[in-house]
């Protein structure tokens, strides 16, 4: 913090130049933007530097998938039924050939949680940014033009909250099977991130209907209606940037809990389906044989899913107290 | 109540000469309760049949307490708040019910400068787009040529304009300030209305401030309408002064007429409010001190509001509402609402009520007790 402090003191002090600095003055009349100055708190801070340092990691072995199945020589969906299983059919430990030990059907663990990477990650942040997006138009909406499209939005907002997630999670699958009209729409990817999408992006809007609710009040909004601004430009040039940093802290967080839903729906089996590989998949299908000795199968998996939550969350928690260090938001 | 017929007599100017015109202007807020099923409404009367006129380069001061309304009807007068009842006319044209668009280019002869200077800047937007906000929302200047022209404005109320790209948490109180007064000058507008516009700012601060609206007035011809609590800034900058209480102008006149001859009791109080300098004056001064607080301007009292804390009231005072006409044979342009006004040399502040207190009726809803 006593950084920041140094930092707007020392323009402080430039701001009234007289005509013997004013030459000097000139090259450093532009104002560190609020963006700037969190970014520059962002990186001071070692864990959160550190844990990107492993974000960037877990990125590239999403997208470096090929090259481990390259190294090992093992495909993604291959199946070595003689030297990937024992003598009882039991997947094996690591060794010198499957460096993770192989899953059930004998496929290589190791480059089937690099490939899970992908899926986690992608689903993280693409269901993230719905979340996120959609929350945000309707709760600027919500809040900007009040009345009763607040009263239906924000009613509708408690709703989806009380709704119980995993078992309409789960239902959903169910009736999207066998339903007759819309024939048969199995889990997969794109529902995986509808249901994420569709649950997450009421508490987006509450917390962004708040935050408008606030801004709305204040003498600069008023300042631009008696300028002729319109109810769009208020909201897009006069609210939004206010909201970004807020928003920003919140994506971040949203990440691992949108990673950790996707494991756990692919864990209840109405996620990613095989042959896919996923890491919630994965767990679950090794929890079913772990009691009998293939420990490996269970603890892999798990530690990629821990390592990647624990980074984001470490991460978004860094990102958090450089953007919003007053601790005005309880995200 | 003929307000058609007060608010001429008020004006010996000819109708040319009149930018602002305000007849009967009311303005209701309607109260949330807290009630699930709400029997009956309940409104705030924040502005109660308000009628004035404001001629083209002069300032008129508007006084009161905190909470009399004259933000509200400042408010209504820029069309941020729809009216409830009556009629504004600016510049020869009635602007009270123009839709958004229609209004949109009158945006630019009527602008306000408001109180808070840290509050009215978005803390997220560089100075040279805030300054620049009118000409992009008018689309009337892009590029170099918008950041031209607001660091012209930037000078011209003496900020440094190559400060152009800073935010306004760099900035000082009063050079916020002046950042608002180049935001508002942006197309010289006809009617600026300044919202207490120094009573956030230091005293030094604000003698700048002061002084450069009055500069500006001077050279671009501008007319003011100067909201403000602090009586002696508003005798300094006006020409003309409305007093309002509860919702109502209670007096308006000529600045000194209003300072040597005040008639209703209430503006004789607040004048007597005033700090002066020589403390052998002061201490010769009897200060008149109201009894009690502001009623709730959810239920006004009856006839004059001022009533329930007038050293001079009577019954009279309790059951009909006086009219704002002159009073005492004062000139045309000095008008008083007071039944018994205050006589030149009369110390209000040995006068006692003619009613008893159970006789004042403190909220309109119980009059039909009374």
């Amino acid at each position: 913090m006593t950084y920041d402090i140094q930092a707007v003191g020392e323009s402080q002090d430039a701001a009234e130049p007289t005509d013997v600095t004013a030459a000097v003055a000139q090259k450093q009349i532009e104002g560190k933007s609020p963006w700037v100055l969190a970014l520059r708190r962002l990186r001071r801070d070692r864990a959160a530097m550190i844990c990107l340092g492993v974000i960037i990691l877990i990125v590239a072995c999403a997208v470096g998938a090929p090259i481990f199945a390259e190294i090992t020589g093992h495909g993604n969906m291959q199946q070595f039924p003689n030297i990937g299983r024992d003598a009882a059919g039991q997947p094996v430990g690591p060794n010198g050939t499957f460096w993770l030990g192989t899953d059930t059907l004998g496929r290589d663990l190791l480059v089937r949680i690099a490939y899970g990477a992908r899926i986690s990650l992608f689903v993280g942040v693409v269901a993230t940014a719905v979340t996120v997006v959609g929350g945000t138009i309707i709760g600027l909406a919500a809040g900007y033009f009040g009345g009763a499209v607040d009263s239906i939005l924000a009613r509708f907002m408690d709703w989806l909250l009380a709704v119980p997630f995993l078992l309409f999670a789960i239902s959903l699958f169910s009736v999207a099977v066998v339903h007759p009209i819309f024939g048969i729409i199995g889990p997969g990817l794109p529902i995986v991130i509808i249901v994420l999408g569709f649950f997450g992006w009421a508490s987006v809007g509450r917390l962004v209907r708040g935050q408008v609710l606030s801004i709305k009040e204040k003498e600069y909004i008023e300042a631009a209606r008696a300028l002729g601004a319109g109810p769009w430009r208020i909201m897009l040039v006069d609210i939004l940037p206010n909201l970004l940093a807020p928003l920003i802290v919140y994506s971040t967080l949203l990440i691992p809990a949108t990673i950790v839903g996707e494991a756990t729906l692919s864990f209840l089996g109405v996620g990613v389906q095989p042959p896919t590989a996923d890491w919630g998949q994965m767990i679950s299908d090794a929890s079913t044989i772990f009691l009998y000795g293939p420990w490996w199968y269970l603890l892999f998996p798990s530690i990629a899913l821990l390592i990647t939550t624990l980074a984001f969350n470490i991460f978004g928690d860094g990102v958090r107290d450089a953007f919003d260090p007053r601790g005005d938001l309880y995200v | 109540m003929t307000h058609e017929t007060t608010a001429a007599a008020a004006s010996a100017a000819t109708a040319d000469d009149v930018l602002l015109k305000v007849d009967g202007l009311v303005k209701h807020f309607p109260v949330k309760s807290s009630k699930l099923i709400q029997t009956e409404r309940e409104y705030v009367h924040a502005v109660e049949h308000v009628s004035l006129e404001v001629r083209r380069g002069e300032t008129l001061g508007l006084v009161g307490e905190t909470g009399c309304g004259k933000s509200t009807l400042a408010r209504c007068v820029a069309r941020l708040y729809p009216v409830t009842a009556g009629r504004i006319w600016f510049d020869g044209r009635e602007i009270t019910n123009l839709p958004p668009r229609k209004m949109r280019p009158l945006r630019r002869d009527i602008q306000m400068i408001f109180q808070d200077p840290y509050g009215s800047l978005n803390p997220r937007r560089r100075v040279g787009s805030i300054i620049g906000d009118p000409f992009s929302i008018h689309r009337t200047a892009r590029g170099e040529d918008r950041r031209r022209k607001v660091q012209h404005l930037m000078e011209l109320v003496g900020l440094n304009p190559e400060h152009y790209n800073r935010f306004p948490a760099e900035f000082s109180g009063g050079q916020r300030q002046r950042i608002g007064v180049a935001r508002a000058l942006a197309f010289s507008p006809k009617l600026i209305i300044c919202d207490e516009p120094v009573s956030a700012l230091d005293v030094s601060i604000q003698a700048q401030i002061l002084n450069l609206l009055s500069d500006l007035q001077r050279e671009l011809g501008l007319t003011y309408v100067f909201i403000a609590h602090d009586l002696s800034v508003v005798r300094h900058v006006s020409d003309r002064v409305a007093v309002m209480y509860l919702g109502r102008i209670v007096e308006q006149a000529p600045a000194e007429e209003m300072w040597g001859h005040p008639r209703h009791p209430y503006t004789d109080a607040l004048l007597s409010a005033v700090p002066l300098p020589d403390p052998e004056h002061a201490s010769q001064r009897e200060r008149i001190i109201l009894a009690g607080d502001v009623p709730s301007p959810i239920h006004p009292p009856s006839g004059c509001r001022f009533h329930p804390r007038c050293p001079k009231a009577r019954q009279t005072c309790v059951t009909d509402e006086p009219e704002l006409i002159t009073r005492l044979g004062d000139r045309a342009d000095h008008l008083a609402a007071c039944h018994y006004p205050v006589a030149d040399g009369e110390d209000i502040s040995l006068s006692k009520p003619a009613i008893a207190e159970d006789q004042r009726v403190v909220e309109s809803g119980l009059i039909a007790g009374a």
